[in-house]
């Protein structure tokens, strides 16, 4: 049974399911709750704490939903010696993440201009299933995507030196090893570089509705009235062919290591084993797909308000990673601990003052990106000390599907998804007429209540409130 | 059930019940099942053939390595597949020809983003009547 332990926590003890090593913690208020009991959202969250080696708990964000294996919306920190690392806690789209771009003009300045704009944008970024990108690379050019990431865009032309510090990890994890990437990996991402694909990717021409917190925002480079340009993609199909890789992999690890899991898609091996070692590699060669991916996307995104606005300064406010695993510093039991902190579909929410941010963002904290569903608002949070003591710096990662896409078909046609967005006056242009239907507002929660809860519970706060002007889906 | 598949409602993604009176009936249908969330099936021609070979510890991890496969050829190669004769089956192996032709996206009609196919609530059943299968796909 799940037990509310205040306003904004539920936690799920280890007499809930055998097996379970740690208990489980839901960040919820009572509404979101309901709607997270609805799926299997919280067998998943104690399915998780049975892993070997976990520390802390295994926990939920508001906008959990149901997932394979862990949750969307999941965090899980394991022990370095004793834990389990899982491809699966990571998710099939390895750094899938969000970018939010700040643009020199205010509302007024673009509104007669929108049109063109998001029609530019569209010609531009190739969306939609299996588009190819807009550079040609060769296997071995690959391979230096793999381990430069963004480095790698902006050594190419893609972007400018200061957009690096702007970025999650400054556009490249270290660890990667693409040798460890199979062929077929590379197979599926080879053309797929700086494209936005489809789904729930999407990129939206916002303004800066409200601000919270000034001090915060004019660090960051935002204001209200303010053009900013959010994006969310990630590694594409060579992600996608990591993880599934990697699943059969530790599959195959598990009997080598005795170990068992409650769900398949759980499977996981050994941290300090070498499949363990191997995959955290090629993880980390995906993520910097990614954030090379979400790099040239930028650099388009650019060069399209270049030529309808004159101007294509657009700046990098912040990129997040939300499906990744890190080893990183916290507190755990009172000491200073190394752990491999799972986030499938969170965000990293580091406070102000934290080693890793860059100089220009340590003042403040750093900026969590939170898009919600078309047509509704997003948010910039900043992260907190709150995180760092009970989410190993982690916080929500969007607004959580509520709704089928099945569901959400034979709820509401494409036409009349397009006439309530034109009588919001948002501009919508989609790859195909099923792919926006199914992306529907309300076929997500309220993204203000979920990011109420994460202010209310503290592990990041309210910065500013972005609303859609124009949305481009793949 | 249409053409021996459902597909059924997950939270954010999608699934596939498929059913055959055979093992071989079933990979195949599984298989139509997939492409037609991909991609507009009518719009496909058969022009094209590729042998597919794959082996696997079990006979539910042979069936999503099979759907994987046919994600790959079409996300990999830009193979679009329409129909499928499978050769040889048992618990580990498989042997397939797969029909179909090269992705032109002027033509070719495209839905979905398929990431991959997962373990999620697995099965790959006999019965009375035959086989069932369901599997879930990260969309």
């Amino acid at each position: 049974m799940v037990k509310k332990i205040d306003q904004y926590r539920f936690v799920i003890p280890k007499t809930y399911k055998p097996g379970m090593n740690v208990e489980g913690l839901i960040y919820a208020d009572d509404e979101l709750i309901k709607q997270i009991e609805r799926d299997q959202t919280k067998d998943q969250v104690a399915n998780v704490a049975t892993l070997r080696g976990l520390v802390g708990r295994s926990l939920a964000m508001p906008d959990a939903h149901q997932g394979y294996g862990f949750c969307i919306g999941g965090v899980a920190a394991a022990d370095l010696e004793e834990g389990v690392v899982s491809a699966g806690g990571v998710g099939f789209d390895i750094n899938c993440g969000v970018r939010l771009l700040a643009a020199p003009f205010a509302v007024d300045d673009v509104r007669g201009k929108l049109d063109q704009l998001l029609n530019q944008l569209f010609r531009d970024i190739p969306c939609g299933t299996g588009r190819k990108g807009p550079v040609e690379i060769s296997r071995s050019e690959l391979d230096l995507v793999l381990k430069d990431g963004a480095r790698w865009a902006v050594r190419n032309g893609h972007g400018k030196e200061p957009d690096l510090n702007r970025i999650e990890d400054y556009g490249a994890l270290p660890e990667a090893e693409p040798a460890f990437v199979s062929e077929r990996a590379k197979d599926r991402g080879q053309y797929q570089l700086g494209t936005l694909g489809s789904g729930n990717h999407f990129l939206e021409i916002q303004a800066v509705d409200e601000v919270f917190e000034p001090g915060v925002a004019g660090t960051f480079g935002i204001q209200k009235g303010q053009v900013v340009v959010l994006m969310h993609s990630g590694s594409r199909g060579l992600g996608h062919q990591v993880c599934t890789d990697f699943l059969d992999l530790m599959q195959a690890g598990m009997k080598k290591y005795g170990l068992s899991v409650i769900d398949r898609q759980l499977a996981c091996v050994p941290i300090s084993s070498r499949e363990g070692g191997s995959y955290l590699g090629a993880m980390a060669a995906a993520a910097n797909f990614a954030f090379a991916n979400r790099q040239m996307m930028t650099h388009r995104a650019r060069e399209a308000f270049r030529r309808v606005l004159g101007s294509g300064d657009l700046r990098i406010v912040y990129d997040v990673c939300h499906n990744i695993a890190k080893i990183e510093t916290h507190e755990v039991d009172g000491t200073l601990k190394r752990v491999l902190v799972h986030r499938k579909g969170a965000t990293r929410s580091f406070p102000a003052g934290h080693p890793v941010l860059p100089e220009e963002l340590r003042g403040a904290g750093q900026p969590v990106l939170i898009p919600g569903s078309m047509g509704t608002s997003s948010y910039v949070l900043v992260g907190t000390e709150q995180a760092m003591k009970e989410t190993f710096g982690s916080s929500c990662h969007g607004a959580g599907r509520a709704m089928s896409r099945t569901q959400a078909r034979r709820e509401t046609t494409a036409d009349e998804l397009l006439s309530e967005m034109k009588e919001k006056g948002i501009l919508v242009r989609g790859e195909t007429r099923s792919g926006l239907v199914e992306e529907k507002p309300d076929a997500y929660k309220d993204v203000s209540r979920v990011v109420d809860v994460v202010q209310g519970a503290g592990i990041a706060r309210k910065v500013a409130k972005l609303v859609p002007l124009a949305v481009m889906k793949g | 059930m249409r053409a021996g598949y459902t597909i059924l409602e997950h939270p954010s993604d999608l699934g596939i019940e498929a059913r055959g009176r055979t093992l071989p009936e079933l990979f195949q249908r599984a298989a139509t099942a997939l492409c037609s969330i991909i991609v507009e099936l009518e719009t496909v021609r058969v022009r094209e053939q590729r042998e597919v070979v794959i082996t696997a510890s079990d006979r539910e991890q042979l069936f999503v390595r099979w759907l994987t496969e046919i994600l790959y050829l079409y996300d990999g190669t830009g193979f679009v597949c329409k129909d499928f004769r499978v050769e040889s089956l048992s618990s580990t192996n498989l042997k397939a020809t797969v029909l179909g032709e090269a992705l032109r996206p002027s033509i070719h009609s495209r839905l979905l983003d398929v990431k991959a196919v997962t373990y999620h609530q697995l099965s790959v059943r006999q019965h009375d009547e035959g086989w069932v299968a369901r599997v879930f796909l990260d969309i």
